[in-house]
């Protein structure tokens, strides 16, 4: 019963934070991207207590702390306010358009299940339901970096991503040793601010933060 | 307590330079000379390696916090230590701010400020301790951490001076490797899954060795998907084709003593991550077929790329960093041909950290002198700047394979170990590619090196005479060549161990 209840809790909560990926693919406001960030996060800190709780694993709860702190209240804090600062630029010609990257994130989830059979099959988690979304999740964080021109939805499409291996971690794992979660998030951090500082000498020194404009460099 | 003498003195040092503002030239003095302190004990190491016995370890045995045994010295850990520590003594030594005047007006944009001399101490220091702390981490989580903080310190510094190029490059530098190095880590949870649905959570499964313990056991279809993961992920940083893009925009950018570590040291982090990855991966799937078939696919791409690209450089920068992609290319090669291609690959690197270093702290003088980072601009090398320009063209023709540099011993022993395994075509193909290298790269230092200095060199850099700082690039040569005409026991010796570790059956 409880096997079961945590199965569809695990299942539920990996497609809702599929979903606020994926919203990232039709919303082009900046406001937008930080939002769906920041629910998904959200969700994803509920997941760590889910499975802490059903797991019988405590640690799972400091993890889903400072995972809240960082990824719900601090990253969104400066997304806003660099989007209050860039806030009229909006993602509005990205390489590949609505239309067509909806379909390809569809595809890239299909083709996630594709290469997560083997984990699934191994695995006799009750969580394990939930990895191919995780990989899903992966790949349309990679997809929006690459394919966005505003250099902060690069950084949203790469939080994402990070969000997608926090999943797989959790959903496979139940949690990663917490020396190493505890150094991976300070490393998010880091690099955050890092991006963050990127982005206002793009804008200082190109006037816009779109990213095609960096194409100075050539052979 | 070695470990320590390894992993605090770029920490004090990055310490010292946060805590003295403005910029002093003592302080560069001193961190160089507690660079000195890691490689001692770097080679302490290496000694102890050579020795035999069991690799020291270190951790705390709080068993919840999973730091048993979390770091740890094996010879190829060594290896590197030695390497890097080297490598980021030179670059301690040989950095802005120490001896050189720190303003003088007429350099124009190539003087650095005192702030920007503060922040290029702390960070490069930082850097070195990311990096010696990848390569002394026996737990896997603790390794990525280390290579991911890599990719965060040096982003400080590649914009050093502020401009659209750099800002650029870094941009590129930081979001490509950041990406990267996520998806090493995604692979790195994966190789963790693997054991925990096998024998349960533990604290330590992240270890190496335990990891190596239970590998056979682990599911090699999951293993082959991690691999992949892995070696996408590392291999980015590694600047491995095709994730090789902010390779010759970030060195091209960088402060040149910056881009010495990065070429050299950093890129050896990178690969010792993939092969560490490599001996987990093949224990488990139980030959080294898979992983060594992946290694040739993108060596060889590596090599094309390097190979058409270095053909149409127009910027000295560039080219070296295109080098760095072939030499990249070729060890990806050497690792995937058994023990003596790893042998022959690690030579390489040993080589090649030597050789690459070399170059971009002669880069460094060109460009003082020249103010230009292009081909075109760079004649009369050997008349502006006679000792950097006769150094220069010796590294390079050392880097091309040419006796009696070291890399022509480690290239011959590669193709060697390829004709031995029977790969006629695939030894031919990175032969041809090569001697395209070889051909563009003398084609470039011909015009560099000729020819009577245009007029807009800066004539308020001295004129040269042989400094220690020539000297210490003087020994750098020696070394060079020094392996090219012999292998030192202590070495082979070292280089053996390694070779175990990497191929074991």
């Amino acid at each position: 019963m409880n096997d079961s209840l945590f199965s569809q809790l695990s299942t539920l909560g990996s497609s809702v934070v599929l979903l606020f990926g994926i919203t990232l693919l039709w919303r082009r406001s900046l406001r937008a991207y930080t939002g769906a960030f920041q629910w998904q996060s959200a969700v994803l800190a509920a997941m760590f207590v889910i499975i802490g709780y059903f797991g019988h694993d405590p640690e799972l709860y400091f993890v889903a702390v400072f995972f809240g702190i960082l990824k719900v209240f601090i990253l969104p804090r400066y997304l806003e306010r660099m989007e209050k600062r860039f806030g009229g630029q909006r993602e509005s010609q990205p390489y590949v358009n609505v239309a067509t990257s909806l379909i390809l994130a569809g595809l890239l989830v299909l083709l996630a299940y594709a290469i997560t059979r083997p984990l699934v099959l191994v695995s006799a988690l009750p969580t394990r339901g939930g990895l191919p979304l995780a990989m899903g999740l992966i790949f349309v964080g990679l997809f929006v970096v690459i394919t966005r021109k505003k250099a902060l939805t690069q950084i949203v499409g790469f939080l994402v991503m990070e969000n997608g291996i926090a999943l797989l971690a959790v959903l496979g794992t139940f949690g990663i040793p917490l020396i190493v979660e505890l150094g991976v998030f300070l490393d998010v951090l880091m690099g955050f601010l890092v991006m963050q500082v990127f982005v206002y000498h793009i804008h200082g020194t190109f006037e816009s933060i779109d990213v095609d404009q960096l194409n100075e460099l050539k052979h | 307590m070695t470990f320590f003498l390894l992993l605090l003195p770029p920490v004090l040092a990055a310490l010292l330079a946060f805590l003295v503002r403005p910029y002093r030239s003592f302080v560069g003095w001193i961190n160089a000379l507690l660079s000195l302190v890691s490689l001692g004990a770097a080679l302490t190491f290496a000694m102890q390696a050579i020795a035999g016995g069991e690799a020291p370890t270190w951790g705390l045995a709080l068993d919840s916090l999973g730091l048993v045994d979390v770091l740890r010295a094996d010879s190829l850990s060594a290896l590197l230590m030695v390497c890097v520590t080297a490598v980021a003594s030179l670059t301690l030594f040989l950095s802005p701010g120490l001896g050189r005047p720190v303003k003088t007006p007429h350099w124009g944009d190539l003087a650095y400020g005192e702030a920007q001399l503060r922040r290029y101490h702390i960070f490069v220091n930082l850097f070195i301790a990311a990096m010696l702390l990848a390569v002394s981490a026996n737990n896997v989580g603790v390794m990525w951490i280390a290579v991911e903080a890599t990719t965060v310190f040096s982003a400080f510094i590649i914009p050093l001076k502020l401009n659209k190029a750099s800002i650029e490059a870094s941009w590129k530098y930081i979001l490509i490797g950041s990406v990267g190095i996520a998806l090493a880590f995604a692979g790195t949870v994966l190789g963790y899954f693997d054991f925990v649905t096998l024998s349960g959570r533990a604290e330590n499964a992240l270890n190496w060795t335990v990891l190596l313990g239970i590998a056979p056991a682990l599911h090699p279809e999951v293993m082959r998907l991690a691999f992949v993961l892995l070696l996408v992920g590392y291999g980015t940083k590694a600047g491995i084709a095709p994730m090789h893009t902010w390779k010759p925009d970030a060195y091209g950018e960088s402060p040149a003593p910056l881009t010495a570590l990065m070429s050299s040291a950093l890129f050896a982090v990178a690969m010792y991550a993939i092969l560490r990855w490599k001996v987990v991966a093949d224990a488990t799937l139980g030959s080294g077929s898979y992983t060594n078939n992946l290694l040739i696919a993108l060596g060889l791409l590596s090599l094309v790329v390097a190979a058409f690209s270095v053909v149409l450089a127009t910027n000295y920068k560039r080219m070296l960093a295109f080098s760095s992609i072939e030499h990249t290319g070729l060890m990806c090669l050497g690792f995937a041909l058994g023990p003596l291609g790893t042998f022959a690959a690690l030579l390489h690197l040993v080589n090649h950290t030597a050789a690459k270093s070399l170059m971009f702290f002669l880069v460094d003088n060109i460009e003082h002198k020249y103010r230009s980072p292009l081909i075109a601009d760079t004649r009369g090398l050997l008349k502006a700047l006679p000792w950097t320009g006769a150094l220069f063209a010796a590294g390079l023709m050392i880097l091309i394979g040419l006796p009696p540099g070291g890399i022509f011993v480690s290239e011959f022993a590669l193709f060697r170990a390829g004709f031995a395994l029977n790969h006629p075509w695939l030894m031919g193909a990175a032969l041809a590619l090569l001697a395209v290298v070889f051909v563009s790269f003398i084609n470039h230092l011909n015009k560099m090196l000729y020819g009577a200095p245009s007029e807009d060199v800066n004539r308020d850099v001295p004129p040269e005479h042989l400094t220690w700082r020539i000297a210490l690039l003087l020994i750098s040569v020696a070394v060079l060549v020094t392996l090219g005409l012999t292998l030192p026991a202590p070495l082979a010796a070292l280089l053996n161990q390694s070779v175990e570790i990497i191929s074991k059956p």
